[in-house]
């Protein structure tokens, strides 16, 4: 019995899997064989790429990037000063509480679907883009944020209001210090994140390179579809690697022997 | 007021920049049957009464749980008693905590946190300027404008406490025995009368720990009271002027340093 107690969440995982993949037709053999070849059609008329259209691609990539950094920026803007009274350290519950309530509400709608509510309200283009990824950026932003300045070491922030330092003192001296790898760390993913979120952004009318990628689909231009994609892919590893650049220069790592 | 302190491996000038004369307080530290707890059915403090003079070495001495830090914390008016009274340089702090009374004596009382509490992304100099964040006002605080005067103590403190050359680094790029001079640095920049240090020389190796309690001997020799908790019996008889040890939130011994004996302190600790 013992053996069958130990196995019992493993089995039960497993049934679920099987269960839901059923139900989805991912045990389908023949839906299988089917689709792998048209894979192989479709990736076969995707090339070569065509290099025609580069120029056009090119030019809406730009604006995504455009949208993920004013996207990124005005998140983080709206994020720091709202996490600050989010902070359960800094303020009592009666403040707390509804602001994190607040910024869970605007974390739970995806950043594709607040573009959505912006394209109705102020129209196409990459406004809407930006302002939806600043939107899905505050509420993600605002929770990482707030997680950190709570989780500063307690005694740090103890020696610091202990000196008789206020509210706004405790923060500038120890909460933001403490916290800056951690806010400048996330404000890099959330860029990296962004830029890959800004790509789809045109699918909904919200600008960028999301707008040529879904007409090649829809259109049947695969070939011009595999360089709206390569573009997407080179700039997004280029980013990720700047990033890393760049966290390495602003975050270095403490020497291992001052870590205790 | 500068006052030579020669110790084994260096020799140090600490200054003690106090602007108002030290007047005589008897008691710098009065606590009254005092009852603390975290948790509301097992009190960690169980009716401790102890005086400490002003201007004495003070050292706790316990085994862990017995209470010293929540001692600490208490006269520091971090812990809200359950029961009993806490009198802190003349001012009761149940009464005595509110308004500009409560950041004088916020001021006046300087704590040292086990772990030291330093902001490891700030300086050196930094963390010093902490200690005089109660003395300037917000906004220049804010946008890290501190008055020069201010800025000229922080570095002639650092300086007499021999980190001079390393106003610039960070916190986090410091030995221990270097992080614990500028705590010392942070809590001299408040003015204090009073300094809790807590668990203060334990995480160091014995000449380190010598080396630094020398740097306090020669504060204390200035007037200013010291309350230390150590597990390091061998400090105790060759710094503290008074020894108090705690077990089981209780105070099981009291009294001169100088005559305690090693082995009894050893079993009381037990």
């Amino acid at each position: 019995m013992r053996w069958l107690r130990s196995w019992l969440p493993h089995l039960l995982v497993g049934a679920l899997a099987l269960l839901a993949m059923g139900k989805m037709g991912l045990l389908d053999t023949g839906r299988w064989s089917h689709g792998t070849r048209n894979v192989a059609t479709f990736s076969a008329s995707m090339f070569p790429p065509n290099w025609e259209v580069l120029p056009a691609v090119s030019g809406a990539m730009v604006e995504t990037i455009q949208i993920a950094f004013v996207g990124t920026l005005l998140g983080f803007i709206m994020a720091l000063p709202l996490a600050l009274p989010s902070t359960r350290t800094l303020f009592p519950p009666a403040v707390t509480l509804p602001l994190k309530l607040l910024l869970g509400i605007v974390r739970t709608v995806p950043s594709l679907l607040w573009a959505i509510i912006f394209v109705v309200a102020f129209g196409l283009g990459p406004r809407a883009g930006a302002l939806g990824i600043a939107f899905y950026t505050l509420g993600f932003l605002g929770k990482l944020y707030y997680e950190a300045f709570e989780g500063v070491d307690l005694e740090v922030t103890e020696a610091v209001r202990s000196v008789g330092a206020n509210r706004l003192q405790l923060l500038r001296y120890a909460l933001l210090p403490e916290a800056a790898n951690t806010i400048i760390s996330q404000l890099l993913f959330v860029f990296e994140y962004n830029v890959r979120a800004s790509a789809i952004m045109g699918f909904v009318g919200a600008g960028g390179i999301g707008f040529y990628i879904l007409g090649y689909v829809q259109l049947l231009q695969y070939q011009s579809l595999t360089t709206a994609l390569l573009v997407t892919l080179v700039v997004v590893l280029v980013i990720d690697f700047l990033s890393s650049r760049l966290r390495s220069v602003v975050l270095p790592a403490p020497r291992p022997s001052a870590l205790g | 007021m500068l006052a030579p302190v020669h110790t084994a491996f260096a020799s140090f000038e600490v200054a003690v920049n106090n602007a108002e004369p030290l007047t005589p307080v008897a008691s710098a530290v009065a606590v009254r049957d005092l009852w603390a707890s975290y948790a509301k059915k097992r009190p960690v403090l169980k009716g401790i009464s102890l005086d400490v003079p002003a201007g004495q070495l003070c050292m706790v001495l316990g085994p862990s749980g017995s209470g010293k830090t929540t001692l600490l914390k208490s006269i520091k008016g971090l812990i809200k008693p359950q029961a009993g009274s806490v009198t802190v340089l003349g001012i009761a702090l149940r009464t005595g905590l509110k308004g500009s009374a409560g950041k004088d004596l916020a001021r006046k009382v300087a704590y040292i946190p086990q772990t030291l509490g330093l902001v490891r992304n700030l300086t050196v100099l930094q963390n010093a300027l902490v200690g005089t964040l109660a003395r300037v006002g917000t906004l220049p605080s804010l946008v890290q404008v501190f008055p020069r005067p201010l800025v000229e103590e922080a570095v002639a403190t650092l300086e007499s406490l021999g980190l001079g050359h390393k106003l610039g680094e960070k916190a986090y790029n410091l030995s221990g025995g270097e992080r614990q001079r500028v705590a010392i640095a942070r809590a001299l920049m408040q003015n204090p009368r009073l300094i809790l240090a807590d668990e203060f020389v334990s995480q160091l190796d014995t000449p380190r720990a010598i080396e630094i309690m020398d740097v306090v001997k020669g504060i204390a020799s200035q007037g200013v009271t010291f309350l230390i908790t150590t597990h390091e019996l061998n400090l105790v008889a060759s710094y503290g002027d008074s020894a108090i040890v705690l077990r089981d939130g209780r105070k099981v011994h009291e009294g001169p340093a100088s005559q305690v004996n090693l082995d009894v302190l050893r079993g009381l600790m037990q």
